[in-house]
């Protein structure tokens, strides 16, 4: 096994199990819905609150993505042969990331131009919205996977990442709503953008390496 | 210097034996701090210029919050010195201050909403501080709540380790979120270098307060330690023999 060969077989097993991909956009749709139908269906309501609609629905979405991500793995024994592979394991887990990432993040962003319409977000602060996924997304992945692999050994876990894991969120999702808010007001948010960024960046230096340190407990 | 009674705190009998000793001590001059402190504050100390009496709750508030921070500090230390050298005794410690430090951060979030209410007209507000202190809370909870289900312990203590590390975040942002961001709740009441704003009869109660918390803090932690350790080498020749010692055989 490389990392190349590595990387190809985690995409096609995201790709030969579309069904979960489709089920992350689906649920993230309905969540996205559950606002107009339950709070206020006004565009004057919906327009200022998309953004954080649309980060709130995309959390969920993508904690419920991330929560299983080890659990065949380690069922199948398969978590046990990247450890004694030889390969560096947090390399592994960088590219597993990446792979999760590419196949939960793209087609979340292609659902946005019709939900954008949905919630009547202004245009202006569309390609901001897209911006502040690009950028803050990574930073849920690389902090909800240290999660996952703690609790990888356990059966009903998903409670468990859940409670242990959004409390990291919460700095993104005032970032990333800040800017999309402030893009609505024509105030400037490079700064916010930067933020988010910054965020990203530093939890891709630390949580491939927190991950394997979890990896490891979790299958010896 | 010599580091080789630092090295023998990491064995759970070594460190059992050197803190049982101490707790009583901490625990008895904790309580008598914070009785003095608190009398003084809240009985004798003079009331506020613009808040009146209200503002007596800084001396529950302030050191308890204090207390939540120093809390997770100390856990997200010991998270790290498990993870880089291994030490047995660094999850006893994290298992033993977890519950305590919640308990802080529920009682600061509490007491800050009474605080509230009188001076800024509101229970609670989406503020920087109040929502950090409160993801605080919840990432005791995720601790906590880890420890419970996991059931092999070596998987418990690397798992509630690393969070304790990653969870190391929050606290610049709680420390900072005064101010980064123009929000409702006041700066720093105490700061190292500075002297104090308020006059002295009023802060040294609440010194008193924070150093009595402090040691009474410790030594609950030290008695959970003990009970701990005792729990995780029950099945070693010394524990049985203090616990004979103890109930007299």
């Amino acid at each position: 096994m490389t990392y190349t060969s590595f990387l190809k077989s985690e995409l096609l097993v995201l790709w030969r199990r579309k069904q979960d991909v489709v089920n992350a956009v689906l649920f993230f749709i309905l969540v996205v819905a559950l606002f107009p139908i339950g709070v206020n269906s006004s565009p004057e309501f919906l327009s200022p609150a998309s953004g954080g609609i649309i980060w709130c629905a995309a959390v969920l979405a993508i904690l419920m993505a991330i929560e299983g991500v080890f659990k065949e793995d380690y069922l199948d024994g398969s978590l046990e042969q990247l450890v004694v592979s030889g390969l560096s394991l947090p390399l592994l887990m960088l590219l597993k990331v990446v792979a999760l990432w590419v196949s939960v993040v793209i087609p979340l962003l292609l659902v946005m131009p019709l939900l954008s319409e949905m919630l009547s977000l202004p245009s202006g602060a569309f390609w901001v919205l897209i911006m502040t996924l690009l950028v803050g997304t990574p930073c849920l992945f690389f902090i909800g996977i240290i999660g996952s692999a703690l609790t990888a050994s356990l059966k009903q876990s998903a409670m468990l990442v859940m409670l242990l894991i959004l409390p990291f969120y919460f700095p993104i999702i005032i970032f990333a709503t800040s800017a999309v808010q402030a893009a609505q007001v024509g105030l400037p948010y490079s700064g916010l953008l930067a933020m988010l960024l910054a965020m990203s960046l530093l939890s891709l230096v630390f949580s491939p390496f927190m991950t394997a340190i979890a990896i490891k407990a979790s299958v010896s | 210097m010599r580091w080789v009674w630092f090295h023998k705190l990491g064995s759970p009998k070594y460190f059992y034996f050197w803190s049982k000793p101490l707790a009583l001590p901490l625990f008895c001059l904790g309580c008598l701090c914070l009785a003095v402190g608190l009398v003084w504050g809240l009985v004798f100390a003079p009331a506020d210029y613009q808040q009146g009496n209200s503002f007596r709750i800084i001396y529950i508030h302030v050191p308890v919050a204090m207390l939540a921070q120093s809390c997770y500090f100390a856990l997200g230390v010991a998270g790290f010195v498990y993870l880089v050298w291994q030490m047995k005794i660094a999850p006893i410690f994290i298992k033993s201050m977890a519950p305590i430090g919640a308990v802080m951060a529920l009682i600061a979030l509490v007491s800050g909403a009474i605080w509230g209410k009188p001076t800024w007209g509101t229970w609670w507000i989406w503020d920087a501080r109040l929502t950090s202190v409160l993801v605080l809370f919840l990432l005791y909870m995720g601790i906590i709540a880890l420890q419970n289900a996991l059931d092999d312990v070596v998987l418990a203590n690397k798992a509630t380790a690393v969070v304790s590390v990653v969870g190391l975040i929050n606290l610049p942002i709680i420390k900072y979120s005064v101010v980064w961001w123009n929000t409702l709740h006041q700066g720093a009441t105490f700061t190292l270098m500075e002297k104090p704003a308020m006059p002295a009869v009023m802060w040294i109660p609440l010194l008193i307060c924070v150093v009595g918390l402090y040691c009474f803090v410790a030594s609950l932690v030290l008695w959970r330690m003990q009970s701990e350790i005792m729990q995780r080498e029950h099945r070693s020749s010394w524990v049985k023999q203090e616990v004979m010692y103890n109930n007299g055989f």
